[in-house]
C-alpha cells in the first residue's frame, strides 16, 4: 500500500457508490448483509442525512466511504478516485473526517491540543504548520482557552467540538457524523449543528450525517433511508417525509407538525396530498383549510380522560442540599418537591444542572448535606428517611433507580441471574425471586427464551430492557429513570415510553430525568426544572409554558408541537396549545369549539 | 466516592527543574543514583544532603511536599535500619541484651543505609515524579529508547500505549463510580462483610468495567484508524523534545553537583 497522500484535483462528485455490497459473519457462522446493493452519490458540498433503525447498515455504509471497511462488491469512487486502488487509500482516508457517537471513545490525546494534533501528526505535517493548524482548528470551534486542559475536564458538548477540531486540522473534504449528536443535550446539540453548518458554508465540505432525529434530517439537502441494508428512499427531506406511510412503516418518526396534520386529516376523514407534508408552513395551511371545510357530522372522538393527581404522597424532599466537598459550591441547593402515587414527574435541566446528584439522593446513594429525603413504607404507612443507615436497605426496596445507559451494569453470566441479582440482595426467598423475575419480563416486553442467554450477546435495545427488568424485579413503588430512552432509535424509544406509561397505570410512581422537553411535556403529570443546582420550577406542564412562567429565562425551549399549535391558534382561538400530545392536540383542533359552544 | 485521582504525584510549579528537558532529568536521575550509592561516609552523606537541599530549592516545591514522597516507604526504611542494626556484629559492642547486640559499626551501617534510601526517594521525587508529568516522562523514554528500534522494539507504540492509558484513567475512574452507584441501587454492598464477600461485591463492578473497557478500546481503535494512525512511522510531533542551551548548561552543572559529595569525601580523606 502506497503511503503517499496526494493533493486532490478538482472534483465535483465527493462520493459515487454503485451497487455496493458488504457482509460480515456473525458468531453463529451465518453471513449478514449489512449493505445490500446500494447505489448513491454525493456531490461536493452536499449535506446528506442517513436515517434508519439501529442495525440498518447506516454506520457500515459510512465506513465504506473512508475505507474503514472494504466493500465486497460494487464500485466506489471517492473524490473521483477509485477506492479499490490501494494507491488512493491514504489520499481518500486523509480527506474524510469522522466524528463518532461517544465523545469519550474518540479522544486520543492527553491534552486538548495534543488530541487535535493527532490527525495531522499521523499525516506527517511538519512544524510550524502543525502548530498553526491546531491553533486554527481550536479557534474555529471555540476551544482555544482549553488547549492545555485534560479532555476529562470538558463537557460532552465540548468533547464533540474537540472531535470536530481534530477532524478540521486534517483539512477534510467530507465530514461523516455517526450519530454524533445523540449523546448531547439540546443546547450542546444546537451548538454542534451550528458549527457544522458554519464549516459547510466556509469550506464547502460535504457532510454525511447519520441520525435518528427527524428535525436534524430536515436540515439536510438530501435524505437517504436505509432498511436492512437496502436503500428505501433517497430524496430531498420534504419529498422523503411526504411519504408518510413509508416513513411510518420503516419505524421512523415524523416531525411533530407532520404528525399533527396526519392526525387531523384522519379524524376529519380527509385525504391529504403528500405535498402538504413538505414544510411546516404548508402543513399549517393544510390543517387550516381542512378545519374550515370539515364536515358537520364527524364521528366525535373524545380524548382519554386524565386521571387526577393522587393525594397520596409516596416520596418527599425537603430543603435538600448537597455539595461534593466542604469548599465546593453546592451541586444542588434547597430542593423541595413531593411525588404522588401513580404520578410521572419529569426532572428537566441541562447537563450539569444537578439532575444526577438529585436522583442519587432518592434511594440514599448520596446522603443530604441539609434537608431530608423521605420515602413512604406502604406496609406501615410511615415514612423512612435516607438519613438513617438502618433504613437505607428498605428504601432501596421501595425506590428503584436506573441510571443512564443502564446496560453498562449487566455483569452476570445469564439474563436470569442478572435480573435476579437485585431481588436476592433485597433478601427475598428463592421462589419469590423467581416470581418477581417472571413478573418483570412482560413489563418490558422480554420473552422467557432470553433468560438463559448471556446479557452480553443481546442487542443494545434488549440489554437496556434486561437492565430495566433488573430494577422492576425488585418491585419498587417509585421508579427513578435517568434518560431511559437515550441512544435508542425512535421505535426503541417509543417502546420504552410505552412501558413507562403502563407502569404508571399499575400505580407505580415514576421520576423521569430527561432533556427532551417534548417527551416530558407529553407524558409528565408534573415537571421539576433544575438550573445550576437550583429548583426554578415545580408544577404541571401547562403551568410551565403559560404566560406567567418565565421559561425563556430558564433556558428552556417550548415544545415543538406547541409552536405549531400557537400558529394555528390565530385562526382557531379555541385550540388548546397546552396539549403536548399530537393526538390530543388534533382533537382539540377539530372538536375544541364544539365543547365551547355546548357548554 | 472516588474523586480527584492524580497519576503519580506531579506538583505544579514553575521552576528550573520543571522546565528541564525530561531526557536530561532521566539522565541526571541515573547519575544521582550512582553518586548516592558512592557516598558511604558521614561526610559524604552530609554533603549529599546539602545537594538534595539545593535541588529542593531549585524545584520550588515546599519542603513538606517533598518529604511526603517518603511516607510510603517509611516502613521499609525502619525495617532496613533495624535489620542492619542487629545483624552487624563487627566493631565495639554498644549495647546487648540476650542475643540482641548493637555494635558501633552496625549503628553506622544502619543509619547509612536508611539515610541512603531516604536520599534516593527524594531524588526520584525531585527529578521525576514531582516535576515531570507522566506524559513527558513517556516522551523521554520514547526518545531515549529510540535506538532500540534497530532491534525491532516497538518504542513508539509503547509510548502511545502509555499515553492512551494515562488519557483513559480519569474516564475509567468516572465509569467505576457510575457502575458502583448503579449496583448499589440494586443492593450490592462494597464496605460490609468479610474479605470474600467484599471481593464478590467487586465482581459486580469489575465485569461491567472490563466489558466497557474492551468496547472503548474497539471504538478508540476505529477512531484512530479514521484519523490515519499508522504507527510511529513518519509521525510528527506537536511538542517535540528539543534540547536548548539552558538544558545543556543545567545538565553539566547538575552532573557536577552530583559528584560534589564524592569530591568532598576525597578531599577530607587526603587531609
Amino acid at each position: 500500500m502506497a503511503d503517499e497522500i496526494r493533493a486532490l484535483g478538482n472534483f465535483e462528485q465527493a462520493v459515487e457508490g454503485e451497487d455496493l455490497v458488504f457482509s460480515y459473519s456473525t458468531n453463529t457462522g451465518s453471513d449478514v448483509l449489512a449493505v445490500d446493493h446500494v447505489s448513491f452519490s454525493i456531490k461536493r458540498g452536499e449535506y446528506v442525512a442517513v436515517l434508519g433503525r439501529n442495525g440498518s447498515g447506516k454506520s457500515t455504509l459510512a465506513k465504506l466511504i473512508n475505507l474503514l471497511e472494504y466493500a465486497d462488491g460494487g464500485k466506489l469512487r471517492v473524490f473521483e478516485l477509485d477506492a479499490s486502488d490501494d494507491d488512493n487509500f491514504w489520499t481518500i482516508r486523509s480527506h474524510c473526517g469522522m466524528v463518532f457517537q461517544n465523545p469519550d471513545n474518540q479522544i486520543v490525546g492527553t491534552t486538548v491540543e495534543e488530541d487535535v494534533a493527532f490527525g495531522p501528526e499521523n499525516l506527517s505535517v511538519p512544524l510550524p504548520e502543525l502548530a498553526q493548524r491546531v491553533q486554527k482548528a481550536l479557534g474555529y470551534v471555540g476551544l482555544l482557552e482549553m488547549a492545555d486542559r485534560q479532555p476529562s475536564a470538558l463537557s460532552g458538548g465540548q468533547k464533540q467540538k474537540l472531535a470536530i477540531a481534530g477532524v478540521l486540522a486534517m483539512q477534510p473534504e467530507i465530514l461523516i457524523l455517526d450519530e454524533s449528536t445523540s449523546m448531547l443535550d439540546p443546547k450542546a446539540r444546537d451548538e454542534f449543528l451550528q458549527l457544522v453548518a458554519r464549516m459547510r458554508a466556509d469550506k464547502r465540505i460535504s457532510v454525511i450525517h447519520i441520525t435518528h432525529d427527524m428535525h436534524e434530517a430536515f436540515l439536510a439537502d438530501r435524505v437517504i433511508v436505509l432498511e436492512h441494508g437496502q436503500m428505501r428512499l433517497c430524496d430531498t427531506p420534504s419529498e422523503v417525509f411526504s411519504q408518510v406511510e413509508v416513513i411510518r412503516s420503516l419505524g421512523l418518526e415524523l416531525p411533530k407538525w407532520a404528525e399533527l396534520l396526519w392526525e387531523v386529516a384522519r379524524i376529519c376523514e380527509v385525504e391529504v396530498d403528500k405535498s402538504a407534508f413538505t414544510s411546516e408552513e404548508k402543513a399549517i395551511e393544510t390543517i387550516t383549510s381542512i378545519l374550515k371545510n370539515k364536515k358537520a357530522d364527524l364521528k366525535k372522538e373524545m380524548p382519554a380522560p386524565r386521571t387526577p393527581l393522587s393525594e397520596k404522597v409516596v416520596l418527599r424532599v425537603n430543603g435538600l442540599s448537597h455539595s461534593y466537598g466542604k469548599k465546593e459550591k453546592k451541586a444542588i441547593s434547597d430542593i423541595n418537591f413531593d411525588v404522588r402515587e401513580g404520578e410521572i414527574l419529569a426532572v428537566i435541566g441541562h447537563s450539569g444542572s444537578g439532575k444526577t446528584t438529585l436522583i442519587s439522593h432518592l434511594n440514599g446513594i448520596l446522603r443530604p448535606l441539609e434537608g431530608q429525603v423521605e420515602v413512604l413504607d406502604a406496609s406501615t404507612g410511615e415514612f423512612l428517611s435516607t438519613a438513617k443507615n438502618a433504613e437505607i436497605k428498605k428504601i432501596r426496596k421501595h425506590v428503584g433507580l436506573l441510571f443512564q445507559y443502564p446496560e453498562h451494569q449487566l455483569f452476570e453470566e445469564t439474563v436470569e441471574k442478572d435480573i435476579m441479582f437485585g431481588p436476592k440482595k433485597m433478601g427475598y426467598s428463592e421462589e419469590r425471586c423467581k416470581e418477581l423475575l417472571m413478573e418483570s419480563l412482560p413489563l418490558v416486553g422480554l420473552s422467557e427464551d432470553v433468560l438463559s442467554r448471556s446479557p452480553f450477546e443481546l442487542s443494545g435495545g434488549q440489554k437496556r430492557r434486561v437492565a430495566f427488568a433488573g430494577i422492576l424485579a425488585m418491585d419498587p413503588d417509585v421508579l427513578v429513570l435517568d434518560e431511559p430512552a437515550a441512544g435508542l432509535d425512535p421505535v426503541g424509544q417509543n417502546e420504552i415510553f410505552g412501558y413507562i406509561q403502563q407502569l404508571k397505570e399499575k400505580g407505580k410512581s415514576i421520576i423521569l430525568v430527561s432533556h427532551d422537553m417534548d417527551k416530558a411535556a407529553m407524558i409528565a403529570d408534573r415537571i421539576l426544572v433544575l438550573k445550576k443546582g437550583e429548583q426554578v420550577f415545580f408544577g404541571t406542564p401547562r403551568e410551565l409554558f403559560s404566560e406567567k412562567t418565565d421559561f425563556v429565562r430558564m433556558r428552556l425551549d417550548r415544545p415543538l408541537l406547541m409552536n405549531t399549535m400557537l400558529s394555528l391558534k390565530k385562526e382557531f382561538p379555541y385550540a388548546d396549545e397546552f396539549e403536548f400530545d399530537y393526538k390530543r392536540a388534533a382533537l382539540s383542533l377539530v372538536f375544541g369549539n364544539e365543547e365551547v359552544s355546548s357548554s | 466516592m472516588i474523586k480527584d485521582v492524580s497519576i503519580g504525584r506531579y506538583y505544579q510549579a514553575d521552576s528550573v527543574l520543571h522546565r528541564l528537558d525530561p531526557r536530561v532529568k532521566v539522565f541526571l536521575f541515573i547519575v544521582y543514583m550512582v553518586t548516592v550509592f558512592m557516598a558511604d561516609t558521614a561526610i559524604a552523606m552530609a554533603a549529599s544532603f546539602g545537594v538534595i537541599l539545593y535541588l529542593t530549592f531549585l524545584s520550588r516545591i515546599p519542603v513538606m511536599e517533598v518529604l511526603k514522597s517518603v511516607r510510603p516507604i517509611v516502613f521499609i526504611m525502619i525495617f532496613i535500619f533495624v535489620l542492619n542494626l542487629f545483624t552487624n556484629r563487627s566493631g565495639e559492642t554498644l549495647w546487648s541484651w540476650g542475643v540482641l547486640v548493637i555494635t558501633d559499626d552496625g549503628l553506622k551501617r544502619a543509619i547509612l543505609l536508611a539515610f541512603r534510601l531516604f536520599l534516593l526517594i527524594i531524588v526520584t521525587g525531585l527529578l521525576l515524579s514531582l516535576t515531570t508529568t507522566p506524559l513527558k516522562l513517556a516522551d523521554a523514554l520514547e526518545s531515549l529508547g529510540s535506538p532500540l528500534k534497530v532491534i525491532h522494539v516497538p518504542v513508539n507504540e509503547m509510548a502511545m500505549t502509555i499515553s492512551i492509558a494515562l488519557r483513559f484513567i480519569p474516564t475509567l475512574v468516572e465509569e467505576t463510580d457510575k457502575i458502583m452507584k448503579a449496583q448499589s441501587s440494586r443492593g450490592a454492598e462494597y464496605d460490609t462483610g468479610n474479605i470474600f464477600q467484599r471481593a464478590k461485591g467487586y465482581v459486580t463492578v469489575l465485569v461491567p468495567l472490563f466489558v466497557s473497557a474492551f468496547k472503548r478500546a474497539e471504538e478508540l481503535a476505529t477512531a484512530m484508524d479514521a484519523r490515519c494512525y499508522k504507527g510511529g512511522v513518519g509521525k510528527t510531533k506537536l511538542h517535540p523534545l528539543r534540547m536548548k542551551g539552558s538544558d545543556w548548561l543545567w545538565m553539566v552543572l547538575l552532573t557536577a553537583t552530583a559528584f560534589l559529595p564524592v569530591l568532598v569525601d576525597l578531599l577530607w580523606k587526603i587531609k
